[in-house]
């Protein structure tokens, strides 16, 4: 009753709401004309009033104040908003609602200020200011939609337009192009441009990025990226007037994992996704928002469809996490998902080929086995993509992500993050460029793209920096918030027990792990991984499918098949897809059932509420979880030695990681190209 | 002429509540004439039962990564997890069986998350709310190009 009341209640406000807050849309989106648009709104803001209607930050954003006592006041078209000293005019902007046109700015980027978009009028001040560059004084009074604001949009928009060329019926960025929705809304209407447009010579980026290179606004926004964020030096600007080109000087691909990224930020078609190429219009496809299951990251992505079929993955937005980037794996292994696929239930005849079989024969013969074999002969093998529960509610093991970025000293033992979680590489290398964070390194070679410290190759050197010995021991135990990351190579080995209590030991020494910081992380390599380890799912040594009479196989690609002996029974269950293949949990309730041992649940809810009483951090999805998995007191005395045979690397190829990723041929021609080594 | 209907409309309700206030206020009181119980609606609608007690997953739809635009950003939508899609064997085209596949994508909207659960709520779909995830703006500044960032690293 009191809900029904109550619900009612916010029905009714909210109805009243709906037709308020309707037409205040247009004050939000970017006009130049606002006059035209919404002649009393606009005249209503020339004057500054004591209750101008509120405005919200473009995009709902929350403002970091670094110092709660720099705050100045600055007034955007007449409005007041306090923003922290030494943010921009534009940052000053968007704090106001306004969302300032641009090209080379990039909030994730440095600052260029070369392509002059972002022009807004200051008062007192001669000329137009690049807003994206001009830091905001106390007291300035900005005005983004006046007439010489207005006529400096115009003006730059005609540069921009002259060596552009008018191809958008044949670009694949047409529909979701800054330069195509900017230059309606703030270009001229025609041209007065008459000479030869300049031509570009395509450049080869490798097999994931296709370049247009005439469509290049020279916003050098993909050389920042490639220079700040992924790492590699190999993007550049050539050549001077018009002339300008980007490229690689000396052809080369773009070896980075996170290469994808520049389609994204390219703000024009010059840069855009070469497996996508003519496949799809943007507006045909249908965006549902989920998260990447190839790493243990949990990188937010939104995997857009066109009908059944999937047509490319983007990133989504998620500060904690992945910001807005995605690695390359996350971005292109989606034509995994549409090849080599167990559609139907298969059963192998005598004969040794596989027969299509109807989906009560196939259960029918499994249950049988399985009354036959003795149940220590049952041996179930749950696989990196299994489960789809866990998958789809996976959980971010990496429990400080953001928090990576207040680390001073980073210590990796036995894990590449640039293969093994891309992003998590990416927020490292963040953090050491801007803060210079030292960064040690346990493991055998590896490719960094920061600086960092190669300690040793394994144990031995653990050992020695748990009992102080070790020069960079004081460097870690001078850290305020010094981090440890674990990799999951670790865990495969015999004396994981043993390393990972002398592990614990530094991270206690170093005072790692403290109510406020908690530095001590696992990187682990795939979603089922994390999510396996909050079930209580533990990784059992092989050994125990060479005695096997029964195998369940869930999803398990990188099971040694040699292993297994002769007279098993072996089940393999893949990833669902369409066509007449059930989901994973469908597939085992009804199997339990004609196995005469059903289970409790029959629906996806009682399977999460399961799930829930099990591991309750599971059915967060996308949000950042403290990790649950403790480390500490439910471990038992460690009696085992510690072997000295040095680290293993855990991910050999960064591009195929799971059956999936084995499948995409896109994947495959990355392998061959980028890893030539 | 829209608004003019209105007023007639408003008019003739303040009529006929001001001819039946006599009885109803004998018994209930105006807000319990317009209160609906979670679930109420869908029952009176005509939505057939199968409908009725569906899952949604309430969402605010990211910005998109590769533009700046930002119009569409902080609506919320209601996803009706609608799996049941096929490639039409005649004509290429998608078929679906879920009369709501669409509905979530392209029809309904909603201003705030509140908005948005207490109308899943009068249907009486079981939602799940997805938390919205907003951008943290930090300061920056041009001037960062040229700080001196330590003596220059060879290699
Ligand atoms: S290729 Fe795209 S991102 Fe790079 S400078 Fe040209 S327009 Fe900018
Ligand atoms: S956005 Fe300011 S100059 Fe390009």
């Amino acid at each position: 009753m009191g809900l029904g009341q109550l619900a009612s209640r916010a029905l009714l406000r909210s109805s009243r709401l709906t037709t308020a807050t309707r037409t205040s849309h247009f004050l939000r989106t970017i006009v130049s004309t606002p006059e035209l648009h919404n002649s009393e709104a606009a005249a209503a803001q020339s004057q500054p009033e004591p209750d101008l209607p509120k405005r919200n930050p473009v995009g709902g954003a929350r403002i970091h104040f670094p110092n709660p006592d720099d705050a100045i006041e600055v007034f955007v078209d007449g409005y007041p908003v306090k923003i922290p000293k030494g943010m921009t005019v534009l940052q000053a902007c968007e704090i106001a609602g306004v969302d300032i046109p641009r090209f080379c700015y990039h909030s994730r980027l440095s600052i260029a200020g070369n392509c002059r978009m972002c022009l807004v009028e200051v008062e007192k001040s001669p000329k137009p200011v690049a807003s994206c560059a001009m830091p905001a004084l106390p007291g300035m009074k900005i005005k983004t939609d006046t007439p010489i604001a207005k006529k400096a949009r115009e003006g730059v928009m005609e540069f921009l337009l002259m060596n552009h060329p008018l191809d958008c019926p044949i670009c694949d960025q047409g529909g979701e192009c800054d330069l195509q929705d900017q230059s309606m809304a703030f270009g001229s209407d025609r041209g007065r441009f008459t000479e030869m447009k300049r031509s570009v010579v395509d450049k080869n980026l490798g097999p994931l990025v296709k370049t247009v290179m005439t469509r290049c606004i020279q916003c050098t926004r993909c050389v920042r990226f490639a220079t700040e964020v992924a790492g590699v030096q190999d993007l550049g600007m050539l050549g001077r007037g018009s002339g300008e080109e980007i490229g690689t000087y000396v052809e080369r691909v773009m070896e980075s994992e996170l290469s994808g990224n520049v389609i994204d930020i390219c703000p024009v078609g010059a840069l855009t996704s070469k497996p996508f190429a003519f496949k799809a219009r943007n507006w045909e496809l249908k965006g549902t928002e989920s998260i990447d299951v190839t790493d243990a990251v949990g990188s937010n992505i939104r995997i857009d469809s066109r009908g059944p079929e999937v047509m490319r993955v983007l990133p989504r937005l998620n500060e904690d996490i992945n910001e807005e980037w995605i690695s390359d794996k996350t971005r292109f292994f989606y034509d995994g998902l549409k090849r080599q696929r167990l559609n139907d239930p298969m059963i192998r005849g005598a004969d040794g080929r596989f027969k299509t079989v109807s989906w009560r024969d196939a259960l029918a013969v499994v249950a049988e086995v399985m009354h036959q074999a003795k149940p220590e002969e049952i041996v179930g093998v749950a696989g990196k993509l299994s489960d789809a529960e866990s998958m789809m509610a996976l959980k971010d093991f990496l429990n400080k992500m953001g928090g990576l970025e207040n680390a001073d000293v980073f210590l990796l033992v036995g894990t590449q993050p640039r293969v093994e979680a891309a992003m998590v590489n990416a927020r490292i290398r963040k953090t050491v460029r801007a803060t210079k964070a030292t960064v040690g390194y346990i493991g055998p070679a590896a490719d960094f793209n920061y600086d960092h410290q190669h300690l040793g190759t394994g144990p031995q050197t653990l050992i020695e920096l748990a009992e102080g010995r070790h020069p960079f021991w004081s460097a870690l135990s001078n850290a305020k918030n010094p981090v440890i990351i674990v990799g999951a190579g670790i865990f495969e080995r015999k004396d994981k027990d043993a390393i990972f209590s002398t592990v614990e030991a530094i991270a206690k020494n170093a005072n790692a792990v403290r109510p406020d910081w908690n530095g001590l992380n696992v990187l682990l390599l795939n979603a089922a991984q994390t999510a396996a380890l909050d079930l209580g799912l533990v990784p059992e040594s092989d050994g125990s499918i060479e005695s096997a009479k029964f195998l369940y196989l869930m999803g398990a690609d990188d099971v040694n098949v040699e292993k297994v002996p002769d007279d098993a029974f072996v089940v393999y269950q893949a990833v669902p897809t369409v066509g007449d293949a059930r989901d994973d949990w469908k597939i085992i309730r009804a199997l339990s059932e004609v196995a005469g041992a059903q289970l409790p649940y029959d629906t996806l809810s009682a399977i999460r509420s399961r799930i829930r009483t099990v591991a309750p951090n599971l059915l967060h999805t996308d949000e950042r979880e403290p990790a649950a998995f403790s480390t500490s007191s439910l471990r038992p005395e460690i009696k085992e030695k510690m072997d000295m045979a040095p680290f293993e690397t855990a991910v050999k190829n960064f591009y195929m990681t799971d059956s999936v990723t084995r499948a995409s041929k896109i994947m495959a021609q990355c392998s061959a190209l980028l890893l030539k080594k | 002429m829209a608004s003019s209907l209105q007023r007639l409309a408003s008019h003739y309700r303040k009529a006929y509540r001001s001819a039946i206030t006599p009885f109803s206020r004998a018994f209930s009181t105006e807000d319990a004439l317009v209160e609906a119980k979670p679930g109420e609606v869908g029952l009176v609608s005509g939505i057939p039962e199968e409908h009725l007690r569906r899952k949604v997953l309430i969402y605010s739809p990211a910005r998109t990564a590769s533009q700046q635009g930002s119009g569409k950003v902080g609506k919320w939508k209601i996803n009706f997890m609608s799996t049941q899609k096929w490639e039409n064997p005649l004509m290429g085209w998608t078929s679906t069986g879920d009369p709501y596949a669409h509905v979530g994508d392209s029809a309904i909207c909603f201003d705030s998350e509140e908005a948005a659960i207490a109308f899943a709520e009068r249907h009486g779909w079981e939602y799940t709310v997805k938390k919205r995830q907003t951008p943290l703006l930090k300061v920056k500044s041009y001037a960062d190009n040229f700080k001196w960032k330590g003596p220059p690293k060879e290699n």
